[in-house]
């Protein structure tokens, strides 16, 4: 369970304003909202890789904040995560995948080998082991990302944008990944993304985020009819309305 | 909450105030966090295990890449500055037989590490933040930490122990490089035969105490400056240009001042 708690994060303006959000364990939780809305700090917080300047976010009944960097690994062993860009190294593919495997857990090398084959099996890429990412599409690129952010099958995995610049069906793919893999580690997944239909497809629970406040927190159905003239046009994706 | 907080979206009333930061807060926030990075990275030298070739791959890139530009670069300084000081020599005394002698005591104590590190550090310097910028800006730094290598021990360590490696064999090859293109000029322009050009009689240990001293720092510096400035790079493309830019002058403002420092001890502890 991920709790947030007055959370407020500034840099040169503010970006989050007092967001308060508990997001119940093993379910899907879609994160929507325009461009600049917070969201993407938000994870990254909820991560522990931005330290917000007022709040409280607990991960699992875990204080996150005013940990130091070294503590952190306890509680990264648990998260996985996807980033908007990738953030592939310039390592083959199979060394990208194994790469929290090798730096957070102590296994052999035959069953990082082995949980390797098994994720490029389950996203569609078999024998891309030795490939470069650079030379791999978008829509590869973030599947290679799903894979290393649940090899760990860890019980939290968090994804930013995974169908940004994707097209519909390569998209789709994606979101049927990203629920086959919660189904099956029975995760807490909580996933941000522009593509409202796309996301909600999948989502259990959602939230929008609007100039750093949470403006919405309910269910799929709760959102599609929500009055709340920024979401309205949001989920329905209106040009005329105040966004 | 949503109806009431959309109608409030814009009141903002609750959010702290912003801190106040003036340039000298900045500043000092730059070198507390430079701080940071360097006692950081002293610790992971001694504490952690490498990556299998990380540190040999960054002496080629530090080292091997550098090596013709700074022989270029370092073998027309020093003829350049052999030119010039044979040319106010001749005016005052017009006696070259003791040219060789000085300029290579000048070279070891300090010529060949301070103005050798420059154009090092805008080699060197500009490689590596540019390097660490873009893979900030594209969260590669994130993804690191979310396995729980830290960006300083898994990215600036390889690269400060190359840096003060390779940089210092750079110095040292491109000082070499300074007196032969030196010697050249000495017996092209002034007649000096290169016997009498080659007067080691006026360099002392300390000399060259003082003069590796100095190269092993610079390498160590411009490593450490520039990888802070790319672990700081904050926007896109833009971000990184300003890292990269900051990183030249940082480094270079940092062997200046270090020059002044070590050289104004030396002078106490080893006297010319």
């Amino acid at each position: 369970m991920i709790e947030l708690f007055d959370v407020h994060k500034h840099f040169k303006e503010p970006v989050l304003r007092g967001v308060s959000l508990s997001v119940p364990a093993k379910g899907i939780y879609a994160l929507i909202g325009p461009g600049a809305a917070g969201k993407s700090i938000l994870f990254k917080i909820i991560a522990g890789l931005v330290t917000p300047e007022r709040g409280s976010v607990r991960v699992n009944g875990e204080e996150v904040v005013g940990r130091r960097e070294r503590e952190m690994m306890d509680l990264r062993r648990g998260i996985g995560m996807l980033f908007q860009n990738y953030a592939l190294f310039d390592l083959s593919v199979a060394e990208n995948i194994a790469f929290p495997l090798r730096r957070l857990f102590d296994f052999s090398e035959d069953e990082i080998e082995a949980r390797v084959a098994e994720r490029l099996e389950r996203v569609a890429l078999p024998g891309f082991q030795d490939r470069n990412p650079a030379s791999c599409s978008g829509g590869q690129k973030k599947r290679i990302g799903v894979a290393r952010a649940t090899i760990a099958r860890a019980p939290i995995v968090l994804y930013d944008e995974p169908t940004a610049g994707l097209d519909p069906v390569t998209s789709q793919k994606i979101y049927n990944l990203i629920r086959e893999e919660q189904r099956a580690q029975e995760s807490t997944v909580m996933v941000i993304s522009s593509d409202v239909n796309g996301v909600l497809s999948i989502a259990d629970r959602v939230g929008m985020l609007h100039k750093g406040r949470l403006i919405f927190d309910g269910t799929v159905d709760e959102a599609r009819v929500c009055p709340t003239p920024e979401v309205n046009q949001f989920v329905h994706g209106l040009t005329e309305g105040p966004l | 909450m949503t109806e009431a907080a959309a109608q409030t979206l814009d009141a903002a009333t609750d959010e702290p105030p912003l801190p106040k930061r003036s340039a000298l807060t900045d500043m000092l926030g730059e070198l507390a966090d430079l701080w940071r990075v360097t006692l950081d990275t002293l610790f992971y030298t001694f504490n952690h295990k490498r990556e299998k070739g990380a540190v040999i791959t960054q002496c080629y890139a530090i080292g091997n890449r550098s090596l013709f530009f700074m022989v270029v670069t370092m073998g027309f300084i020093g003829a350049i500055v052999v030119y010039q000081i044979g040319i106010q020599t001749a005016r005052i005394i017009p006696d070259m037989s003791l040219v060789g002698a000085t300029y290579v005591k000048l070279l070891i104590r300090d010529l060949a590490a301070s103005v050798g590190a420059m154009p090092l550090a805008t080699r060197v310097g500009a490689g590596i933040a540019a390097e660490i910028g873009s893979m900030v800006v594209t969260e590669q730094t994130d993804a690191l930490r979310m396995s729980a290598a830290d960006p300083v021990d898994y990215l600036v360590v390889p690269r400060f122990l190359a840096s003060v490696l390779m940089g210092t064999s750079i110095l040292l090859i491109g000082g070499a490089v300074a007196y032969f293109a030196g010697m050249l000029i000495c017996n092209l322009s002034f007649d000096v035969n290169p016997y009498v050009y080659m007067n080691f009689s006026m360099v002392t240990s300390g000399d060259c105490i003082l003069g590796f001293i100095k190269c092993l720092v610079y390498g160590g510096t411009i490593a450490l400056v520039s990888s802070q400035r790319g672990l700081r790079t904050f926007g896109g493309s833009e971000g990184v240009g300003r890292a990269t830019t900051e990183a030249v002058v940082g480094s270079l403002f940092a062997i200046i001042t270090l020059n002044l420092i070590m050289s104004t001890i030396g002078n106490f502890l080893l006297p010319a």
